[in-house]
């Protein structure tokens, strides 16, 4: 990718944005800057803003104030740069519709207003269910499918729109074994290919194995960097806040242990 | 409107005559079946998008909410200065307003975070059909709105509301005093004024033509000026209404078929993809909202509910596929007002109802009430419901019949299975003799003997299962089932070791 003006060094840049519902802030003067090619994992408790920040860089929802620039432009101008892959839970799985259908939806916004998906788009299609591995259920109704289908449906999805960055969010949650270890592996190749990729993540425990940078974010962004930097045990205590109990013998950097820990920082985070 | 009626009628005329056409068109039946039909095509296909995006209730908030729009459009028709006419266009703008201000209101209660959903929309809507109540009270006394025309509608006067378009002899005529045709009278020209009487001789009296000025084509046939009587074809103005939401809806649902999907099934990519999810949401209300008001005069603002509803639930147990779904709900819906029409005059199926009151009458004491005849509309949405229930019955798939059979099915082919695990796991176990041994299988399985009997003589009969000197084993082809079971419902551990300990 070549990089034109100094914006462009970033696949995401978020200044200063600020989101509120009913004039309760939901970000708070959030600043995020991702560069192209890196797994970056978005972390924090519930309710701390994390689909939020998606949903805003997308323009889904309005923001108060900030801006958002992907590859230097706003969104409505990078629309065919970006994939998205919503929760699973937002839509309804018993929607009358097939495998194939939900994956050709990924390219809805190329072919454009009024013109139907044809041929090259069902090819596409399947290639992409090939690379999740559910190629064979493509005409399977999708209401029939495990959750661990369903994610990798939604990836496929993702997948034919040959994005440069991806936003998902919580492509991990709920999922079987299998399908996690399938999603992560897709996320590298997308990596490796020089795709960014965003992804609002729950497990703390996993964010090291699976996520070369990461974001702590609860309505402030609290720290964003490497996992070596920005994933401390400080950053996290800043991030899930006084609700952790127990932090014991708080050291620097991050161990084994610590990760243990910090994955109990979720679950509290969770249940509050 | 009557341009485009026009046009109507001359397409129709290519395939039949004028008159074959009036004689058609006279008949009540057929004039209400077809606005009917009309009505059950123009409801099901947005019908269909709001019950993918459960939404069917708001189609009932915006059937009693356009009487507001109504009455509005009303109230300003007065203000202008213009005579109020229900076949105004100001209405149908009047009714997609008020559509479109239902949605937002229920929207934004929805928004505030006081109710949930569904009291939203039960808070907005009877709010403004009140205001429609109170306005229509207060301000719209004489015009013709009464409770009848809100319940069930008028479609079985339907064909007696007509335009008339004139083919033949059209031309007014007018008669001057030259005229071979004018007629001549005399008249008293001083009588009144003066008190005279005419016989009076003092009376004057002036010639004048009787039948002078301009006639109309069918003033001057009843004065028989002309020949032979304009060639007129009578059209029902409820066709040309229906007909006209019906092709815009199917238009509508044509040309954003993807987009309608995408948004119904994934508002949040459709918005990311820039598909204007509000837009589409919107343009989706504003035709509920037209088709409900040009289905008030038919069926009235209350079955037309059924219209949206019940077809594409209809379809909805029969298949899983979008496109089938919008073919096959205007056929429910056609189905129904067919058969509808017939059960409100008083045959269903060829049955007379009558017939069967009567004799009913002959048994029990129906105190005289032997003659069937019923609303046209609500005969047509219990159709509509009787075919619910029919095809969720019959449906092969989600049908109650299937669902039983199935359960059934399932159940008998479980028991064998079990009985089958069991052969397999003991043969050639150490404890193979007691464990297959024909007195006592049943007793292994925890079973009545019966039970075994009955599961036993299944499986052999499908040889899976064989008996040699009072012992019961398994056959090779009982094997493969097992193993196809294991694969199909099984997770993959407890199927390998199903496979194993019955393959070793």
């Amino acid at each position: 990718m070549t990089e034109q003006g100094k914006s462009c060094n970033w696949a995401l840049e978020i200044n200063d944005l600020t989101v509120a519902y009913n004039s309760k802030p939901a970000l708070w003067d959030v600043d995020l800057r991702v560069p192209e090619g890196v797994l970056l994992a978005i972390v924090g408790p519930n309710g701390a803003g994390k689909s939020t920040l998606i949903k805003a860089t997308l323009d889904l929802i309005p923001r108060a104030a900030g801006s958002i620039r992907i590859y230097g432009k706003p969104y409505r101008q990078a629309r065919n740069l970006v994939g998205y892959v919503p929760q699973r839970g937002s839509v309804d799985w018993d929607f009358p519709t097939s495998v194939l259908d939900v994956t050709m939806m990924g390219l809805y916004g190329k072919i454009g207003w009024f013109k139907r998906p044809g041929k090259k788009e069902r090819e596409l299609a399947m290639s992409a269910l090939e690379q999740v591995g559910i190629a064979h259920l493509a005409h399977r109704q999708i209401s029939q499918l495990s959750g661990g289908q369903q994610q990798r449906t939604f990836l496929a999805r993702a997948l034919v729109q040959d994005a440069q960055v991806y936003f998902m969010d919580e492509p991990f949650a709920a999922v079987d074994a299998v399908t996690e270890r399938a999603i992560v592996n897709i996320l590298k190749e997308l990596r490796e290919r020089g795709k960014t990729v965003i992804v609002v993540h729950h497990d703390l425990q996993t964010v090291r194995d699976y996520f070369d940078w990461v974001a702590l974010l609860n309505v402030e962004m609290v720290a964003v960097g490497t996992v070596y930097e920005a994933f401390t045990n400080d950053n996290l205590r800043k991030t899930y806040g006084g609700r952790i109990a127990g932090i014991g013998a708080a050291s620097g950097a991050i161990d084994v242990t610590s990760t243990r820990d910090s994955a109990e920082y979720a679950e509290v985070g969770d249940a509050v | 409107m009557l341009i485009i009626e026009r046009m109507i009628i001359d397409i129709l005329l290519n395939f039949t005559s004028i008159e074959q056409l009036n004689t058609f068109m006279a008949q009540p039946r057929n004039v209400a079946i077809i606005v009917g039909a009309l009505v059950a095509i123009a409801a099901a296909l947005p019908g269909v998008f709001l019950l993918l995006r459960k939404m069917a209730l708001t189609s009932d908030a915006i059937s009693h909410t356009v009487l507001l729009g109504i009455v509005v459009a009303f109230m300003i028709m007065v203000g202008l200065g213009a005579n109020p006419d229900l076949n105004s266009p100001l209405l149908l703008i009047g009714a997609a307003a008020a559509g479109v201000v239902t949605v937002m209101l229920t929207e934004a209660i929805y928004r505030s975070g006081l109710v949930k959903a569904d009291a939203a929309l039960g808070l907005a809507f009877p709010f403004l059909f009140a205001l429609a109540i109170i306005l229509i009270s207060h301000y719209v006394d004489n015009v013709h709105l009464d409770e009848d025309a809100v319940l069930v509608g008028e479609i079985g006067v339907a064909y007696a509301n007509i335009n008339v378009h004139c083919y033949e002899q059209c031309d007014s005529i007018t008669i001057t005093p030259d005229d071979a045709r004018a007629e001549f009278g005399r008249r008293c020209t001083n009588c009144s004024a003066g008190g005279l009487s005419p016989r009076d001789p003092e009376a004057e009296f002036e010639t004048y033509c009787i039948n002078c000025g301009t006639h109309t084509a069918a003033e001057a046939w009843r004065e028989r000026l002309i020949d032979s009587p304009p060639v007129q074809v009578r059209w029902p103005r409820a066709i040309t209404t229906m007909g006209l939401i019906a092709l815009v809806n199917i238009i509508f649902i044509t040309l954003f078929y993807k987009e309608l999907k995408l948004v119904s099934f994934d508002e949040a990519l459709a918005g990311a993809l820039g598909f204007r999810p509000t837009v589409l949401h919107y343009t989706l209300m504003i035709l509920v909202s037209l088709t409900a008001v040009a289905a008030f005069d038919a069926v009235g603002s209350i079955l037309v509910v059924a219209f949206f509803i019940i077809p594409v639930a209809t379809a909805y147990l029969l298949t899983d596929r979008l496109s089938l779904i919008i073919i096959l709900s205007p056929i429910f819906g056609i189905a129904g007002v067919y058969w509808g029409y017939d059960l409100a005059r008083g045959y269903f199926w060829g049955l007379p109802l009558d017939g069967v009151l009567q004799w009913l009458d002959s048994i029990i004491e129906l105190n005289g009430y032997t003659t069937w005849n019923t609303s046209i509309s609500a005969a047509m949405v219990l159709m509509l419901a009787a075919i619910f229930v029919v095809v969720w019955m019959m449906s092969p798939r989600y049908g109650l019949i299937a669902t039983i059979i199935n359960r059934r099915l399932r159940r008998l082919q479980f028991e064998d299975q079990m009985l089958l695990v069991h052969l397999y796991n003991h043969l050639g176990g150490e404890r193979e003799a007691e464990e297959l041994a024909l007195e006592t299988l049943h007793q292994h399985l925890q079973w009545p003997r019966m039970k075994l009997e009955r599961v036993l003589a299944r499986v052999r009969l499908r040889q899976l299962a064989k008996i040699q000197h009072g012992q019961v084993y398994i056959t090779q082809a009982g094997i493969e089932a097992v193993r196809n079971f294991a694969e199909q419902n099984l997770p993959v551990e407890h199927q390998e070791q199903i496979i194993r300990a019955v393959g070793d």
